[in-house]
């Protein structure tokens, strides 16, 4: 296979597939998700291939034309091929996980249908290099976002459904604005064309607003948080793999791929990212829920990825690159662990369960070694985006940026090791033992990727470094 | 010599804890064995590398300067023969103590997993695996703390947190050094501390020194004696802390940074370690539990030593690094005697305990000589270390900081008169659990007593250690025309510093005899005396409120900056998406939905204005 046929594989093969899943449905349970997870390991395996061409650094760009405009452009690059990997390969673990957790749940089709459709749609958004399909899939994504988070459809949940949609679609349509006013100066909303362009500054803050809010930066935050009332697989579909993800990549592909930034946002974005999170950390210290802490926490570690974007050298986005990598990993692991305690326990506020080390030993343990990579503790995988964040940051001249993005790591550990010692650790108040094999399973596996991702940091550290090189041309 | 070697020294420790995690826990002879031969295999190799003495292996890693680099030298090549020594007696010793664990499985593998890391921190020429390593023991550090009891996870926050800032601080210094500097290369870099070195400096100092444990950030020590395995205490914070902390602390001040003698940082870290000496050791007089009061002198010796070192005279910084490798081996003994007491009795308080002597000779013979060690009695090896201190403190012209270091010698004295005179002689208290006691099993003995014949060796023939391992450290990195003769100091007893030195230790006897006869000949109150003198008495009594704890106060402010995060900013934002953003909608939707009413004339009217204000946008713009 060639490389366009693999990339028009990855993105189509997920999202005409999905459509496919209730059909399965009515076959039986077990057919359809057998075939949702041959779509989710496709879609997973399909961009593995791509790695050697990422590697070479190459640029492939895939053009059909279309009429004002609107060319359906896919551009291979190491950016998009990187991406593609972390998001569909953690899908496809959390879709293994759904297995087990949604066993028991009705409306199973419309589910996994919505999930692969969310990880095809994702892998649209990423290939595209239209700002107009970009924009599409980036739509697609928030209505498979919103029937998901709202999905037991409890009226207090789809209102919190309603309102991340409503948010994320607000910001969205800004956002669009945005690729109009850049149409309007450059006339065409092919990013290949408009590399090093500078754009008005209006612009950028429009776009700005809809990657800020689709991935939950501090003041467009609160409703991720919210949306923990969703299953936890889709919650860990959307901290980990696809959703909050887009922002930052959208960020990378449009700012340090595309245009470039007018005036003083340089030097705002990063103060932006320091102080989301910053606030974002102190909230996660504060909540008591189990999945809220991890919301939060979530803000606060995209924090960390726009700072190492932001900051523009390449250090900085080298580490980014990696950390969206190590925090897919870890984050994924986070919520999945989560989610086994609480369907064992029934319970989400962490200071009624504790002692479940004892009932739950491998989850317990996955979550430690999270934990641990969230924080940025070596041998983990974590370590290394946060120190090649934190280095690129003190390079561009923000040591005090550095420090409190440092200080920010201090609370990171404080708010997850009490999370950790609360639920797992001291006198056991509910005892609940590990179910579903294949629950438990991911979250091990997971917990194993995010220690071999550390000890062998130089393998995705060469893909990163590529992703790296093929913007740097207008790194300072 | 393949410089491939190097990386053996960290692959065997890491594949026996790999190994040792995977042996179920009902198995315990082989996995005894294979702890006890993987540390061996180390040892040997450690050996072999000093023997060695140079060696170089550099191959890339992730680029950009960011390099696996690994560099054996003379510094280094001892501190891995100390490291794997330690981990050999530990190791020994851990079949009798630890046999019957409940967690022994954890324990072995991250007992050799802290190998693994302290081998690489010390052998990395690159800041990057440096910290990679360097940090890593934080992971073990909580899980050999976690361990240890039901309540225990509480203090293995406590030291992960602690460690984390320090760690966190040099990750800062490093990211300065390397924008300043270009490089992460450490042998390339030589700079003087002035402006933001003078900042990177103290940021790896609070890594380098906060990791030996030096005050502020010492306090998770004390409660990791009580709350963790002893085996712990005496591998980590007794050894492997004190020889990493102190190794980079020197390496820091000789190579990366000049330190100069009388220099605002050669000031700065004197001081540091002259009040980590004297406070650290007030602590500890008073300690009622063995454990706690071993763990406070883990603390106040990381002052000598920091004070040696930021002399930035050749006395003064070979005795700093002689002081730690003393350090290391009476304490990791002082700390196992402790175990093999609490192994009989079950219990360390002082109060509990007496006259072991007479059933455990040898664990008190043991004790009694590092104990000597420690305070500093001729011809022990704390005597010459310390007595180095002292000459180097006064050479720098500043006499404080040796009277602080004197005022600590008295004070550790005291502290160990009391405490071994409670342990081990002096008659059973009354509250001696009723148990048969006699002498612990011989894998607990011979660690203890092997520690106990190195302090001797190490004093007596000083010669030996100084000129083969201490001497190559310092060789062209002190100032030129300074000699490395060790004989010039006069180290013998009769010069007026060694005889301050034993003025303090009788005072000391007679303090502990006073506070005796005070309490009742209860030797375990002797020092009651200073604890409830005047003045002390409230500042003590603050300290065993936690009121000095920076991990007590910093929580509280963690806490409170996050309430007002949360409260201040975060809940309101959601709070204009929750009310305000729904409530204006509702009230547009209710005002149109009002004007909606269904009247005929009411659109017509409408319609009207509508067109009006058409009519007079476009007459505008045309």
């Amino acid at each position: 296979m060639n490389i366009e046929t693999i990339t028009l594989l990855t993105v189509f093969v997920p999202i005409i597939g999905s459509l496919t899943i209730p059909l399965a449905g009515l076959i039986s349970g077990k057919a359809r998700s057998a075939w949702s997870v041959l779509l989710g390991g496709a879609t997973a395996f399909l961009p593995m291939l791509l790695i050697p061409t990422a590697l070479g650094g190459g640029e492939t760009i895939i053009r059909k034309e279309f009429v004002l405009g609107l060319d359906f452009i896919l551009v291979i690059d190491p950016l998009s091929i990187f991406m593609s990997i972390v998001s569909s390969f953690i899908g496809f673990l959390i879709i293994v996980y759904s297995l087990g957790y949604m066993r028991r749940e009705e409306n199973q089709n419309e589910y996994y249908l919505l999930v692969v459709l969310f990880i095809g749609s994702m892998m649209g958004l990423v290939y595209s290099a239209n700002l107009i399909f970009l924009y599409l899939f980036w739509e697609i994504i928030a209505v498979c976002c919103w029937r998901l988070i709202g999905f037991y459809r409890l009226k207090e949940y789809v209102k919190k459904a309603d309102k991340a949609f409503l948010i994320t679609f607000f910001g969205a349509v800004v956002m669009l604005l945005g690729f109009i006013q850049i149409y309007g100066q450059t006339g065409t909303f092919d990013l290949t064309a408009m590399r090093g362009a500078i754009i008005p500054g209006s612009a950028v803050l429009l776009i700005l607003f809809g990657l800020f809010s689709k991935s939950a930066t501090v003041p467009l935050h609160t409703w991720l948080p919210d949306a923990g009332i969703a299953p936890t697989t889709v919650t860990a579909l959307l901290h980990a793999a696809v959703l909050v993800k887009i922002g930052v990549y959208a960020y990378a592909r449009l700012f340090l791929y595309g245009f470039r930034l007018p005036g003083a946002w340089p030097d705002a974005l990063p103060i932006i990212a320091v102080v989301s999170s910053l606030i974002a950390a102190g909230a996660a210290t504060i909540e008591t829920d189990f999945k809220r802490i991890l919301a939060y926490s979530t803000v606060s570690q995209i924090g960390y990825i726009f700072l190492g974007f932001s900051v523009a050298n390449t250090t900085g986005v080298n580490g980014a690159w990696l950390f969206i990598l190590m925090h897919g990993l870890a984050k994924a692991g986070l919520f999945l662990c989560a989610g086994i305690v609480i369907h064992a326990t029934h319970k989400r506020d962490i200071r009624d369960m504790g002692g479940l080390m004892k009932t739950m030993p491998v989850t317990g343990a996955a979550f430690l070694l999270c934990s641990f990579s969230v924080i940025g503790i070596p041998p983990f995988g974590g370590f290394f985006s946060k120190f090649m964040v934190i280095m690129g940051t003190v390079q561009s001249g923000r040591i005090a940026l550095a420090a409190v993005a440092l200080f920010t790591a201090i609370l990171t550990m404080y708010y997850l090791l009490r999370t950790f010692a609360l639920v797992f650790m001291g006198e056991a108040k509910v005892a609940a033992p590990e179910k579903s094999f294949s629950m438990v399973f991911v979250v091990g596996l997971l917990a194993v990727l995010s220690l071999v991702s550390g000890l062998l940091v130089a393998w995705p550290a060469k893909l990163t470094t590529a992703a790296t090189a093929s913007i740097s041309w207008w790194l300072r | 010599m393949n410089p491939m070697m190097l990386l053996w020294t960290i692959l065997v420790p890491a594949a026996a804890a790999a190994l040792l995690a995977l042996i179920p826990s009902r198995v315990k002879v082989v996995r005894e064995l294979l702890a006890v031969a993987a540390s061996a295999a180390s040892l040997v190799l450690a050996i072999q590398l000093f023997g060695q003495k140079t060696l170089e292996w550099r191959p890339a890693w992730m680029g950009g300067g960011v390099d696996f680099e690994l560099r054996l030298f003379p510094f280094s090549a001892f501190i891995l023969l100390a490291l794997a020594g330690f981990l050999l007696l530990i190791a020994v010793y851990s079949t009798a103590k630890m046999k019957d664990h409940p967690h022994v499985r954890i324990y072995y593998a991250l007992v050799f997993l802290s190998a693994a890391m302290a081998n690489g921190a010390v052998l990395s020429d690159n800041f990057v695996p440096l910290v990679f390593f360097w940090e890593g023991l934080l992971v073990t550090l909580y899980g050999l703390i976690a361990i240890g009891g039901k309540a225990s996870h509480r203090t293995a926050l406590k030291a992960f947190i602690i460690s984390g800032f320090c760690d966190f601080c040099m990750m800062m210094g490093i990211g300065i050094l390397w924008a300043k500097t270009g490089t992460l290369t450490i042998s390339q870099i030589s700079v003087h501390p002035t402006g933001l070195f003078a900042a990177a400096f103290v940021l790896m100092m609070i890594g380098a020194a906060g990791k030996a444990g030096v005050m502020p950030f010492h306090t998770w020590i004390p409660d990791a004696a009580i709350d963790a395995p002893v085996a712990f205490m005496a591998l980590m914070p007794a050894a492997f802390e004190k020889l990493l902390g102190i190794y980079l602390l020197a390496r820091l001040s000789l190579d990366v940074f000049k330190i100069e003698k009388g220099g605002a940082m050669s000031i700065l870290m004197m001081t540091v370690g002259a009040i980590t000496i004297v406070l650290a050791v007030m602590m500890a007089l008073i300690q009622k539990d063995l454990k706690r009061l071993l763990s406070y002198h883990a603390v106040s010796q990381v002052g000598y030593m920091i004070l040696g070192i930021g002399t930035g005279v050749a006395a003064g910084i070979a005795g700093g690094i002689f002081h730690m490798i003393n350090h290391a081996m009476y304490k990791c003994g002082l700390f196992l005697s402790a175990g093999s007491v609490e192994h009989r009795m079950g219990t360390t308080e002082m109060k509990k305990l007496g006259g072991l002597a007479k059933a455990m000779p040898l664990t008190a013979a043991g004790f009694t000589v590092c104990a000597l060690a420690i305070s500093g009695v001729w011809p022990l090896n704390g005597f010459v270390s310390k007595e180095m201190v002292f000459h180097g403190a006064l050479e720098t012209g500043y006499t404080g900081f040796a009277v602080a270091a004197w005022l600590g010698a008295i004070f550790t004295f005291a502290s160990f008169l009391k405490a071994g005179h409670s342990v081990f002689f002096g008659k059973p208290s009354e509250e001696r659990p009723a148990v048969k006691v006699k002498e612990s099993p011989i894998a607990i003995v011979v660690p203890i007593l092997i520690l106990a014949l190195l302090c001797i060796t190490f004093g007596v023939y000083n010669k030996l250690p100084l000129n083969g391992l201490i001497a190559p450290v310092l060789d062209g990195r002190v100032e030129a025309g300074a000699h490395l003769d060790f004989t010039s100091h006069a180290l013998d007893l009769f010069n007026p510093v060694a005889g301050i030195s034993l003025g303090c230790l009788l005072l000391a006897f007679l303090l502990h005899a006073y506070g005796w006869k005070k309490g009742g000949k209860k030797p375990y109150l002797a020092s009651e005396p200073i604890h409830k003198a005047p003045g002390l008495k409230t500042i003590y009594g603050w300290a065993e409120k936690r009121v000095f704890d920076i991990y007590e106060q910093g929580v509280v402010f963690l806490r409170g900056l996050s309430w007002v995060l949360f409260h201040g900013i975060d809940r309101p934002i959601d709070f204009v998406y929750e009310k305000a953003v729904t409530s204006v909608g509702g009230a547009m939707g209710g005002l149109l939905s009002k004007a909606h009413n269904g009247r005929y004339g009411n659109y017509l009217a409408w319609c009207l204005g509508g067109l009006l204000i058409l009519a007079a946008v476009i007459s505008a713009l045309v």
